[in-house]
């Protein structure tokens, strides 16, 4: 049996473990939060390494991408760098494939995005593929970038745009200590209620909210039936997004045993498919395998 | 070891650069911030002010501040005069910014979008 070892700093509450059998092999596939301590998490990723078949991290970005350029957040470069023998991903080559595909099907394949879709995209530099996806598609966007992580009440509208923020800004800010740009730990439990009232609106006038699930439910205000897009759910926030009045939760990553895992966790399965070190994989093995393994978005109505 | 007056001049700088940028005023009209930027080395007090998203600079320390941005002369004019980005001297305590995480996120922001490539 394979062994898949999600380590997050997120908050060990949302801690899961399963079996499947994917292309007729077992894995294990278990997730380790370390309520935002960092240390705990370098602790936890040298135990593992060399013990298990893949280790994704969670809770954190290592690699942001916008158009052709990759930045390296400083903190996610250190996690990774604990980590000598195991193949170790933080689910951005997972976003730049799989959540692309998403957005494709859910045109193809549902009425949820029509051509000129209003959508809000709580942060896009951590999801560049998605928000190309949606740009191609003449979705009406939004990215909230600098809404949600600096306070600044300015929607980027154009993918052009956000690169162009993206390259002004992120050499710098990337080196920061992560949770001064993204909710880590017990603020993953909470709402920031200023900027739900004073940005709310900006969920409100959308059709479709899309992005990483912790920024989407942290500024959440109430909703009157929009879509969500989002990734790692549990049966939790899946009652939390009923109660606030999304219509509809789209997980890009399948369910397994009511639990749709993060892309890094998903990312770390395709590699211990695929048996190639991270920098000989191409974005083709995965699209290749993703329809091997049949991948679909999942789709639950909440109304 | 830079001036009061180099760090004065610095500041200028970058009062000129933020109010060149049509697009950060636009940004910051609804951050109404004061902030008090001192040397440890040299007596030297600023004061930035923030305002429907003009920023005004003025000798001396406000009687109260949001922010307080504090670091040695030289360190301050070279970070007003965007010589070095202010998240090397933050991280390595050179650099120190009293007020809200939001805040300082923020102020680091704004310097960016000025000097920043």
């Amino acid at each position: 049996m394979k062994r898949v070892v999600s380590v997050s700093l997120g908050s060990s509450r949302r801690d899961h473990r399963v079996e499947v059998e994917l292309l007729g092999e077992r894995f294990e596939i278990s997730r380790r939060g370390t309520d935002g301590d960092f240390d705990r998490a370098i602790q936890l990723l040298k135990e593992l390494d060399g013990k298990v078949d893949a280790i994704g991290l969670g809770g954190i970005d290592v690699y942001l991408y916008a158009g052709k350029t990759r930045y390296v957040v400083r903190d996610g470069k250190k996690l990774m760098d604990a980590v000598q023998k195991t193949p170790v991903v933080d689910g951005s080559g997972l976003k730049n494939t799989l959540e692309r595909e998403t957005v494709y099907y859910l045109r193809e394949h549902t009425d949820l995005l029509p051509p000129g879709t209003r959508v809000l995209m709580v942060s896009a530099v951590d999801r560049f593929g998605m928000a190309e996806a949606f740009a191609e598609l003449g979705c009406d966007l939004t990215f909230g970038d600098l809404i949600f992580a600096a306070g600044i009440p300015y929607p980027i509208r154009t993918v052009k745009e956000l690169e162009e923020l993206a390259a002004r800004l992120l050499p710098e800010m990337s080196k920061l200590p992560f949770h001064m740009l993204y909710p880590t730990g017990k603020k993953q439990e909470a709402q920031d209620e200023e900027k739900v009232s004073k940005f709310g609106h900006y969920y409100r006038e959308a059709q479709v909210i899309a992005g990483d699930y912790h920024l989407v439910r942290r500024y959440m205000p109430q909703l009157d039936g929009q879509t969500i897009i989002t990734n790692t759910t549990t049966a939790d926030d899946v009652a939390f997004l009923k109660e606030k009045g999304a219509g509809c939760l789209v997980t890009t990553t399948p369910e397994f045993q009511g639990r749709s895992f993060g892309t890094n966790v998903m990312e770390a399965v395709l590699v211990a498919l695929l048996q190639k070190t991270w920098e000989q994989i191409t974005p083709r093995d995965y699209l290749d395998l993703l329809r091997r393994l049949d991948f679909k978005p999942r789709m639950v109505y909440l109304r | 070891m830079a001036s009061h007056e180099e760090i004065t001049a610095s500041l200028l700088a970058f009062q000129e650069g933020y109010n060149k940028n049509e697009r950060l005023k636009i940004m910051n009209r609804d951050w109404d911030r004061v902030v008090l930027v001192q040397a440890n080395d040299i007596p030297s007090q600023h004061t930035l002010e923030l305002r429907n998203g003009e920023l005004s600079v003025r000798e001396g320390a406000p009687p109260r501040a949001d922010l307080t941005v504090i670091a040695d002369s030289e360190t301050l004019a070279d970070l007003f005069y965007g010589d070095i980005t202010p998240t090397e001297p933050y991280m390595n305590g050179t650099l120190k910014i009293i007020g809200s995480e939001d805040d300082i996120v923020r102020l680091d922001f704004i310097s960016l979008m000025i000097w920043g490539e």
